[in-house]
């Protein structure tokens, strides 16, 4: 058993760290924030500079890395902040299906432009109920293609992105099946409205996409319709370690500005960094971004070694989502006043960690899955992902 | 046996003030929260329907009405989801220092335009370098003849853009005994020397003016001043109590409002065919929160019995400012799970609540801060 980062790992996590600490200007971020905007000049240059798309292979201009590297990157990004860093994140969000799932000429077709910060993909799988439910988005067989109809919400950059992987419901024979299909966000009859504004992770909007009688060729299907269930499945374990990383990311982000501000700030004639309390609650914050940054690693380490662990990626969306939210709450709480001002900088991160648990789904689900792992299924699991 | 005995009045104030604060105050908290403070008209519209500053005795035209009063008061504005109208700071916190401490003359030209919202308050106590620390204040003020000449920085002062009249916490530099050296002085906005700062950004409370405000060689004359000479410490002390009260206050009836929103959500909300308020884990959830809310009403409402018969619970207020204030902050968190993606949406009004409430453990004193006092009154 070894625990330590390669070289090479170490290398990237350093070349992450510096970028963000380069690039990611606080003002910037507090204006993105403010006007839940994307940060697109800031993605461009990651992109190009191989920081977005990462496990996109070097021959369709990826950097034919692992999701442990991409975890070190998201964490890095996160750690210096946390929404600029959700938002790089996420601005590859459902390539991994075309990469891992996709034929030759999708790919070709879809990654390059990823890797390279001029493209923005994303995914449209959840229906209005925020379930997945069998799809009410459906996907009509037709001549050459299939005709779309439905609507999805919870689409991050639904306006933004260029293209859309989307989980569509298909009637075919007997038995509904599903298809996950690429589709263009300036198709004649693709439109979006914004979900309004939210508490945090405002530098990834979200949308509702509308497809109304939107024609599909069959190219645009990714892999066999029939195993799309299990596709997914993949993804999401997936998306669930990759949540890890920016949970351990914005956890030590937080642990970092709670260090910084508790050894400057004075009270009482001394800085608070010596007080008993303070020095406990850093303590215990330490402690909870080193349990979470395991678990999240190891989920990662499994997934690249193509022995991916369920148990691990569903920890890793479920322990990072609570500790980011507990270490940031302290940190607001450590910086007292400040803390609940913008420019305190802490409290975009305290709401930003909020969403980790809400993402994608509800926390509780990863507790069903992990029950399930554990302790077997029950007689009726609702549809497990 | 009720704790809190509520006549037959009470009621019927309770209801006049939430039938007023639905028809003024809710229609427009989204607009005053875009524009980052609460028009003056409604601190005029609550002076007209006598909903402020109930307490002040008749002959300085209020009504001299019980603390219960604005008790009511505080629990039909938590309703509103309007943190940014702090009529309760002014009338509970504020005001209260000029009906207790003021000599007869500053009673006489503030109090009737505090009870008809003519004039809006504020308190200054903390300053960019000392929140928790009040000792260390590095405001100063300077006697020189009739007056103090005051220099200094106050930050995040809540209704410090509005604030007609500031009660400001001050040092003599001249007096050397620690905790002597601070008195409180009523300053008048449009004092030459008394600017106020820009409206500091928030994570929430939007709709409130909490500012910066400075003051560089501002006469206030002496008559303005409250109580004795380096007496500002203990006033602080005396009425600090009132403050942290009102705050758990808002604390237990805003966690009441967000369970009640988010019980009506689930009821409403169906998934697979039921509502997910028949979810077992989600009841359980509902029914932790319930009973921490009602353990925090019940221990609240003893203390407002207390607080009403002059007892002095100064361990039991810290503890329940703390304990409180980080309830509702847990069950703010866990109504906002409850509502799955959508309670991180601002149209649900968990969203505004959640980022609002954050605050509660820090402001009033940091929770910190009430566990020393607790400590210390304790004989720890």
């Amino acid at each position: 058993m070894d625990f330590s980062l390669t070289k090479e790992l170490i290398d990237i996590q350093k070349a992450a760290g510096e970028f963000a600490k380069g690039e990611f200007d606080p003002d910037v971020a507090l204006e993105h924030d403010e006007k839940q905007a994307f940060p697109l000049q800031i993605w461009k240059k990651a992109g190009k500079l191989g920081f977005i798309g990462v496990q996109i292979p070097e021959g369709y201009n990826g950097q034919g890395l692992g999701l442990l590297e991409n975890t070190l990157i998201t964490e890095a990004f996160c750690r210096q902040n946390s929404g600029i860093g959700m938002a790089l994140a996420l601005s590859d969000f459902g390539s991994e299906l075309i990469r891992k799932f996709g034929n030759e000429d999708q790919k070709k077709r879809f990654l390059p432009p990823i890797g390279q910060g001029k493209s923005l993909i994303t995914m449209a799988c959840l229906e209005e109920d925020s379930s997945l439910t069998v799809p009410a988005t459906t996907a009509k067989i037709v001549p050459d293609g299939f005709m779309v109809n439905g609507k999805k919400s919870f689409v991050p950059l639904g306006n933004l992105a260029e293209h859309l992987v989307v989980l569509c419901g298909v009637h075919s024979g007997n038995d509904p099946e599903e298809a996950i299909i690429i589709v263009k966000r300036n198709e004649e009859g693709v439109e979006s409205l914004s979900m309004g504004e939210k508490a945090g992770m405002r530098m990834i909007p979200m949308d509702y996409v509308y497809f109304k009688g939107v024609k599909i060729s069959k190219e645009g299907v990714i892999g066999q319709p029939e195993r799309s269930p299990f596709y997914l499945r993949e993804i999401f374990d997936e998306v669930r370690i990759e949540t890890g990383a920016m949970g351990v990311g914005i956890a030590q982000g937080g642990l970092d500005m709670a260090l910084e501000y508790s050894k400057k700030r004075v009270a009482f004639g001394r800085a608070i960094v010596d007080f008993d309390v303070i020095r406990n609650r850093l303590a215990d914050m330490y402690a909870d971004v080193e349990m979470a940054r395991l678990i999240t690693y190891k989920a990662a380490w499994a997934f690249d070694r193509g022995r991916p662990d369920k148990r691990f990626s569903v920890m890793s969306k479920m322990i990072p989502a609570q500790t980011a939210c507990r270490v940031t709450h302290e940190a607001l709480q450590i910086y007292g006043g400040q803390g609940y001002m913008k420019e305190g900088r802490i409290e975009q991160f305290y709401r930003d960690a909020k969403v980790l648990n809400l993402f994608l789904e509800p926390g509780h689900m990863q507790r069903n899955l992990l029950a399930d792992e554990i302790a077997g299924k029950r007689g009726h699991s609702p549809r497990e992902v | 046996m009720e704790i809190l005995r509520y006549t037959e009045e009470h009621t019927v104030f309770r209801r006049k003030a939430r039938a007023f604060f639905e028809k003024e105050v809710m229609p427009y908290t989204d607009e005053w929260e875009r524009e980052g403070v609460v028009p003056r008209s409604i601190w005029k519209r609550m002076g007209v329907e006598a909903l402020l500053c109930m307490d002040v005795p008749e002959a300085y035209g209020g009504k001299g009405l019980d603390f219960l009063y604005s008790v009511i008061l505080a629990e039909e504005l938590a309703r509103t989801n309007c943190t940014g109208l702090a009529a309760p700071l002014h009338s509970d916190v504020v005001v209260p220092y000029i009906t207790a401490y003021a000599s007869e003359e500053p009673k006489r030209r503030y109090l009737p335009g505090c009870v008809s919202g003519d004039l809006i308050t504020a308190i200054a106590m903390t300053e960019p370098d000392t929140g928790s620390d009040l000792a260390s204040i590095r405001t100063t003020a300077v006697e020189d003849g009739d007056h103090v000449i005051i220099n200094g920085q106050k930050t995040f002062i809540s209704n410090g853009l509005l604030c007609d009249l500031l009660i400001l916490a001050v040092k003599d530099p001249a007096e050397e005994i620690l905790y002597q050296n601070i008195d409180l002085y009523l300053v008048e906005a449009g004092t030459p020397g008394f600017e106020k700062g820009h409206k500091l950004r928030k994570m929430g409370w939007n709709s409130q003016d909490t500012a910066e405000l400075f003051f560089s060689d501002c006469r206030v004359p002496k008559a303005n001043r409250l109580g004795m000479k380096g007496g500002g410490f203990i006033m602080l002390m005396e009425k600090l109590q009132q403050e942290r009260l009102m705050c758990a206050l808002v604390a237990v009836a805003g966690a009441e409002n967000m369970l009640r929103w988010t019980i009506q959500y689930c009821e409403e909300r169906m998934e697979s065919g039921k509502p997910i308020s028949k979810y077992q884990h989600n009841q359980f959830k509902i029914v932790e929160m319930a009973t921490e809310i009602r353990l925090g009403r019940t221990f609240l409402d003893k203390l407002i019995a207390d607080h009403m018969e002059g007892k002095s619970i100064v361990v039991e207020v810290a503890m329940a400012k703390y304990w409180t204030t980080e309830m509702a902050i847990r069950v703010a968190d866990g109504c906002m799970d409850l509502h799955g993606g959508y309670g991180y949406y601002e149209q649900y009004p968990i969203a505004r609540a959640w980022r609002d409430v954050r605050v509660m453990s820090i402001f009033a004193g940091t929770n910190e801060i009430m566990k020393g006092i607790a400590a210390k009154f304790m004989g720890l």
